[in-house]
């Protein structure tokens, strides 16, 4: 038999469309503390996994925090308190400004055994009480044990300053379609 | 094989709109045409087509081995010294190819031959694995077409089930030259096929991605690109400002770097000098090549530009004479030579058979006809059947 499943392309579409609705989204445990003194007070917690989730946040925050070129461009999405300069230059010198990390998640098991990695997490003035993820997903505003969107709990991407844009495209420009 | 004419559906404006394809009263939707079908046997398809494609995708990839060791090879293909290593790479890394599609000329009258295999940038995806497959089931519906009917056509099912092996970390960026239409929904329906499979998508046009002072490719979130899946040709990247970049980026690409040497003209001579004889290939040659002496005295040929896109700067030539000749931007360019094959002709359409390869599978046929010998951007798919 060449033909394929028998599920009808109309209710395939209209599932896809479902998963790209972020109100769907699922939700899996998670948890968020502002810093390891926090987690270590909460009963549900074990000191031994509060410090080194911790520390697996804090080494990423570097390479996964958003970056900007000048302070006041990450004070006014975090606060002029809120930023610190990133501990390396662009390749041409300039410095480069991250938020502070404002507090971090853990951690937990996944279903199959799979562990979520811990991240960092950060608060913008435009929600202040809400921790965001370093790809700006919401991770809510409770600390201790909580629910977050699964997305939330991907791994952040590393963020560096963009230093140029627009050095493709020019072919496309010249011959149109790519299509073969 | 036969080209049966049938009723259109009876409501194609609103199958257009469902689909976002383009519609109009005087031409019905823009690249299609369901007022005929292609009936195949099932032997035609698994013995004629598939068997063959198959076998051919496994020359293509011994092609590959060979030629990211041979210097002379990627210098013949055009492609810029910056890049051997990287392509190199690319193939003894593993790193991993998603689709393409084999041009065959056929007619259920001897073996398929291979035109080219547009191995980087294949379009009319989205007409081969959706539409024509909801027209498939509605024309069976409606009783336009025989019972027991089948179609050749894994390719939306096999798109999904390829994307969780391709080794995907993280968010996959999907770019193209926005500007397009055709490229963007073909685009975008790949990004949904992504979705499907689970992963993490995010779109962007070509000329928004950016370079960050660690020399990594950026999105507009400044988010570094590690996967990118690209509807937009090798040769362009290699060409353009950012594609020197390109091999320091630490970018997964798909397709990858080696389908360069595949989406290449080039390819028709290197198989037939790897496989001369075989009976899925015509004579190929590149041009200052002494060997073409053979085609050209025996005044039958087709002369193409290595890299040239929707039938542009074709020439046929028949007892020595230029019989067809398309314009187009790449005449300046290198070409090869191959042996004249036409394609089969119905009523004066000229239907040429497009073989789907989703992870080196063949999964699926799409028939595009024109009016002319080459196909070209006016080219309009015509779906088929099976008929056992």
């Amino acid at each position: 038999m060449k033909r394929r499943s028998t599920l009808s392309v109309g209710l395939m579409m209209s599932a896809s469309l479902l998963v790209l609705s972020a109100c769907e989204e699922p939700r899996v445990e998670a948890s968020v503390y502002e810093s390891v003194e926090q987690c270590k007070r909460d009963p549900i917690g074990d000191p031994d996994q509060c410090e080194s989730n911790f520390k697996e946040a804090k080494a990423q925050h570097t390479a996964v925090a958003p970056k900007y070129a000048s302070k006041e461009d990450c004070a006014a999405d975090f606060g002029a308190e809120k930023c610190e300069q990133a501990p390396y230059q662009s390749s041409t010198g300039g410095s480069i400004f991250m938020p502070l990390m404002a507090g971090y998640m853990m951690g937990s098991l996944l279903g199959g055994g799979r562990r979520m990695g811990s991240q960092p997490l950060y608060r913008s003035t435009s929600s202040p009480g809400t921790f965001r993820t370093a790809d700006n997903k919401s991770a809510g505003s409770t600390t201790g044990r909580t629910q977050v969107a699964r997305s939330a709990t991907s791994r952040p991407s590393v963020k560096n300053t963009t230093m140029k844009r627009g050095g493709f495209g020019s072919s496309g420009r010249r011959f149109g379609s790519a299509a073969t | 094989m036969r080209r049966i004419p049938v009723n259109e559906r009876p409501d194609l404006m609103r199958a257009a709109s469902e689909h976002g394809l383009e519609y109009s009263a005087s031409d019905g939707i823009t690249g299609w045409d369901e007022s005929a079908y292609y009936q195949f046997s099932m032997r035609e398809i698994e013995e004629d087509l598939e068997a063959p494609a198959e076998e051919l995708e496994g020359m293509c990839l011994e092609i590959v081995d060979r030629a990211v060791t041979n210097d002379s090879v990627l210098q013949r293909l055009g492609i810029p010294e910056h890049f051997w290593d990287f392509i190199a790479k690319s193939w003894q890394n593993g790193d991993k190819n998603l689709y393409g599609r084999m041009d065959i000329s056929y007619d259920g009258n001897g073996p398929a031959k291979l035109l080219e295999y547009n191995a980087d940038t294949p379009t009319a995806l989205y007409e081969t694995s959706v539409f024509q497959w909801e027209w498939f089931e509605q024309a069976t519906e409606l009783g336009l077409i025989p019972e027991g009917s089948d179609q050749l056509n894994d390719v939306h099912e096999t798109i999904v089930k390829s994307f969780p092996f391709l080794g995907i970390k993280g968010i996959s960026h999907f770019a193209c030259n926005s500007e397009i239409e055709d490229d963007k929904g073909t685009l975008q329906y790949l990004e949904e096929c992504a979705q499907e499979a689970g992963l993490e998508t995010c779109f962007l046009a070509m000329a928004d991605i950016g370079l960050d002072d660690n020399g990594r490719f950026t999105d507009l979130d400044d988010r570094a690109i590690t996967t990118l899946i690209k509807l937009y040709p090798w040769e362009w990247i290699m060409g353009e400002e950012f594609g020197r970049q390109v091999p320091r980026a630490d970018v997964q690409f798909i397709e990858p770097a080696w389908k360069a040497i595949l989406s290449n003209k080039g390819l028709m001579p290197l198989l037939w000098g790897m496989f001369e004889g075989h009976p899925n290939l015509l004579p190929a040659y590149f041009e200052d090549d002494p060997a073409v002496a053979e085609l050209i005295d025996a005044g039958r040929y087709v002369r193409k530009p290595m890299l040239s896109r929707q039938g542009a700067n074709i020439e046929i030539v028949e007892d020595g004479e230029t019989s067809y000749k398309s314009d187009g931007p790449y005449s300046e360019d290198a070409h090869i030579i191959q042996g004249f094959h036409p394609l089969f002709e119905h009523d004066g359409h000229y239907p040429l058979i497009g073989c789907w390869l989703v992870a080196s599978k063949a999964v699926g046929l799409c028939i595009r006809e024109d009016k002319t010998l080459v196909t070209g951007k006016d080219s309009l798919v015509v779906p088929h059947v099976i008929i056992d």
